[in-house]
C-alpha cells in the first residue's frame, strides 16, 4: 500500500508549473443569492479568493458550503449576483444593460469550466476507465491534446500522487483514497487555474484521508489556487491562508485559521468549533 | 465444471426425445381421423434443414440482414428519442413523445401496411429501389426494414432511456466540470455506462426483431417465414415445412444468445472485478446450470 510518504513533490511540474491566470484576483463572487425552491440557501454571499491562495470553507452541514461551491463552476444555476473567475462572469451574461442574467451558451460554460478543477466527495471517477483513461479523457476530448502527449502527461501525474503502478487499474478495484488521489489528477490534467475541493475526505476511512490531505498540501504549497470545502481544521489550520465560517447560506465570518480558530469573534463560529475541535 | 456439462447433455437430449416423441404422437392421433389418411413426408423437414435449397438460403440471410440493420436503426432512433424525451428542449420533448406514442400504441402490422401501400399508393411516398454495393434492395425490403427499425426505435427509447437514468448523476457532473460538452459527455461517459444496463432487455428486443421481421410477409418479401409459408401453401405439407422453418428461427435465436453473452461480459468492464482477474469464462457460464455466477445466462 502506498503511504503519504512516496508521494513526489512537484504536482505542477508535471503539467507544466503553476498555471498563470491574468490579475490578482482569481475568485470574485458579489452578493450570490440561490433558492431551492423556497429555500433560501446561500443569501448575498461574497468572497474573494487571490491568486495562489488557499481558502477553506468551514461550517455545520446545510449551511450552503458546498452549494457555494458549486456555484463557481455553475454546476448549480443563481438566482442573483455576479461570480467572476479569471475575470469572466461564469454560466451567465448580463442582458438589459446589465440588469438581468440570462443563462450563457453550454459551449461557453463548458469552455470556462475547462479552467476549474473539481474534486468530489464521492470521487466520481469513470469506472469504465482505467486510472490512466481517466485522465486523459478530458486533455484528448476537450482540450485536443495529442493522445502519446496526454499518456505522458497522465503518467507524470499519477507518479506524482503516487499511484503509478495503478495505471491500468478499474477505480473498483482501487480503495477510496485511491480513487480520490486519481480525481485530483484528473482534474489536474486540464491544467486548471483554479481547484475546488468539495469535502474531498469525508467519504474516506480514516485511515486514508492523511493521503489525499497530503497531495491537497503539496498542490496549496506550489501555489494552486484553491477553495476546500472540509471538516478537517488541522488541514485548514495548516495549509490555509484563509478561513471562511458559513452558517444558514451567510458568511459569518473569515479570517487567518489563527484568527477563526484561536479567536472567533462571533457566536455561530464559537459554537460550531466548540462541536467539532 | 465437467459433471454440468454433462448434464446439459443430458437434459437437451431428454427435451429433444419428449419433443420426437411429441411429434409422432401427434401424428399417431392424425392418422387415427376419419377420413383418407395424412402422408407425412418427413424428407420435407429433412432437407429443409440439412440441405437447404437456395430460396431458404436465401430467405436465411434476408431475415438475418433486415433483424440487424432494422435493429441497428432501432438503437439509433432509441437514443435520440430517449435524449428528445430528456430533453429540456420542448419541441424535441413533443416531437419523441408523438413517436414513442404512435410506434407503440399501433400493431406493427398496421403500421407496415399503412407505411408501405399507404403512403405508396396515395403517391405520398415513391419508395425507392437501393443498391448498396452488389445488392439490390427491393422497395418492400427497404420499406420495411425501414418500418421494423422505426417501430423498434420506440421501445428502444424506454429501455435507453432507464439505462441513462440508472447512471449516477455524478458522473455527469464530474464530466462537466472537467469542461466536456453535452455530446461528449453522453457518448464518452454515460451511454457507455448506460450500455450495461441497456443489453439484457435489448437482447429481449433483437430476439423479438428476428421473429418480428416475418411480419413483412404482408410486404410480400420473401424472408424465412414467407419462403416456407408459399412452399407449404403449394404443397400443403404445412407440418414438415414449418417443423423446418422453426428449426432456423430457433438456430438464429440461441446463436444471438451466445452474442449477447459475449457483449453483456465486454460492457461490464470495469463493474465486475472479476472480469479482470479470470472468472468462468463465456463459455463455461453459458453451459453452467449449477454454478452461481453462471445462473442469470444458464437458464437459456
Amino acid at each position: 500500500m502506498t503511504t503519504p510518504n512516496t508521494i513526489s513533490h512537484d504536482l505542477l511540474g508535471a503539467i507544466g508549473g503553476v498555471p498563470r491566470p491574468e490579475g490578482d484576483v482569481v475568485v470574485d463572487a458579489r452578493d450570490v443569492n440561490k433558492f431551492f425552491g423556497r429555500l433560501h440557501v446561500l443569501k448575498d454571499v461574497c468572497l474573494q479568493v487571490k491568486r495562489q491562495e488557499t481558502v477553506v470553507i468551514i461550517g455545520p452541514s446545510g449551511s450552503g458550503k458546498t452549494t457555494f461551491i458549486r456555484c463557481v463552476n455553475h454546476l448549480e444555476k443563481i438566482q442573483s449576483g455576479r461570480i467572476f473567475v479569471n475575470g469572466h462572469l461564469i454560466g451567465y451574461r448580463e442582458a438589459g444593460g446589465g440588469k438581468k442574467l440570462v443563462e450563457d451558451k453550454e459551449k461557453n460554460i463548458a469552455r470556462q469550466r475547462q479552467e476549474i478543477g473539481m474534486v468530489f466527495q464521492r470521487f466520481n471517477l469513470f469506472p469504465h476507465m482505467t486510472a490512466l483513461e481517466n485522465i486523459i479523457e478530458a486533455p484528448i476530448q476537450v482540450r485536443g491534446v495529442d493522445r502519446d502527449e496526454a499518456i505522458a502527461m497522465g503518467r507524470a501525474l499519477l507518479d506524482r500522487v503516487g499511484l503509478a503502478a495503478k495505471e491500468k487499474v478499474y477505480p473498483n478495484q482501487l480503495s477510496g483514497g485511491q480513487q480520490q488521489r486519481i480525481a485530483i489528477a484528473r482534474a489536474l490534467a486540464m491544467k486548471p487555474a483554479l481547484m475546488l475541493f468539495d469535502e474531498p475526505t469525508s467519504a474516506l476511512d480514516p485511515e486514508m484521508i492523511g493521503e489525499v490531505l497530503e497531495v491537497m498540501k503539496e498542490l496549496a504549497r506550489e501555489g494552486m489556487t484553491m477553495i476546500v470545502v472540509s471538516h478537517e481544521m488541522g488541514f485548514a489550520r495548516e495549509v490555509a491562508n484563509r478561513v471562511v465560517m458559513m452558517d444558514e447560506g451567510v458568511v459569518v465570518e473569515e479570517g487567518t485559521p489563527n484568527q477563526v480558530f484561536s479567536a472567533p469573534t462571533q457566536e455561530r463560529t464559537k459554537a460550531f468549533l466548540s462541536k467539532i475541535l | 465444471m465437467a459433471d454440468s456439462i454433462r448434464a446439459f447433455g443430458t437434459r437437451r437430449a431428454m427435451l429433444a426425445g419428449c419433443l420426437l416423441f411429441l411429434l409422432f404422437s401427434l401424428s399417431a392421433c392424425a392418422d387415427q381421423t376419419k377420413g383418407a389418411p395424412y402422408h407425412w413426408q418427413w424428407d420435407i423437414s429433412f432437407t429443409s434443414i440439412f440441405q437447404p435449397n437456395g430460396s431458404i438460403i436465401n430467405g436465411l440471410w434476408l431475415t438475418i440482414g433486415i433483424s440487424i440493420v432494422a435493429q441497428l436503426l432501432g438503437v439509433g432512433l432509441g437514443i435520440l428519442a430517449a435524449l428528445g424525451r430528456m430533453s429540456r428542449i420542448w419541441p424535441f420533448k413533443i416531437v419523441a413523445n408523438f413517436y414513442i406514442w404512435f410506434f407503440r400504441g399501433t400493431p406493427l402490422i398496421v403500421q407496415l401496411t399503412f407505411l408501405f401501400y399507404g403512403l405508396l399508393i396515395s403517391k405520398i411516398i415513391d419508395w425507392p429501389i437501393v443498391s448498396i454495393g452488389p445488392f439490390i434492395i427491393a422497395k418492400e425490403v427497404f420499406a420495411g426494414t425501414l418500418i421494423l427499425g422505426i417501430n423498434e426505435g420506440a421501445y428502444m427509447a424506454e429501455i435507453v432511456r432507464a439505462g441513462i437514468l440508472a447512471v449516477d448523476p455524478g458522473q455527469t457532473e464530474a464530466s462537466k466540470s472537467l469542461g466536456m460538452r453535452y455530446r461528449q459527455t453522453m457518448s464518452r461517459i454515460v451511454l457507455p455506462q448506460a450500455a450495461r444496463v441497456i443489453l439484457p432487455p435489448l437482447g429481449n428486443e433483437f430476439n423479438n426483431m428476428i421473429k418480428n421481421t416475418s411480419l413483412l410477409y404482408v410486404l410480400s418479401v420473401f424472408e424465412l417465414y414467407t419462403t416456407f409459408e408459399s412452399r407449404a401453401t403449394n404443397s400443403f405439407h404445412y407440418f414438415e415445412y414449418f417443423v423446418a422453418c422453426c428449426f432456423w428461427y430457433l438456430l438464429l435465436t440461441t446463436v444471438w444468445a451466445f452474442v449477447q453473452g459475449w457483449l453483456e461480459r465486454r460492457f461490464s468492464r470495469g463493474t465486475m472485478p472479476t472480469a479482470d482477474i479470470g472468472g468462468p469464462s463465456l463459455r463455461e457460464r453459458m453451459l453452467s446450470f449449477r454454478s452461481p455466477s453462471g445462473g442469470a445466462l444458464g437458464g437459456h
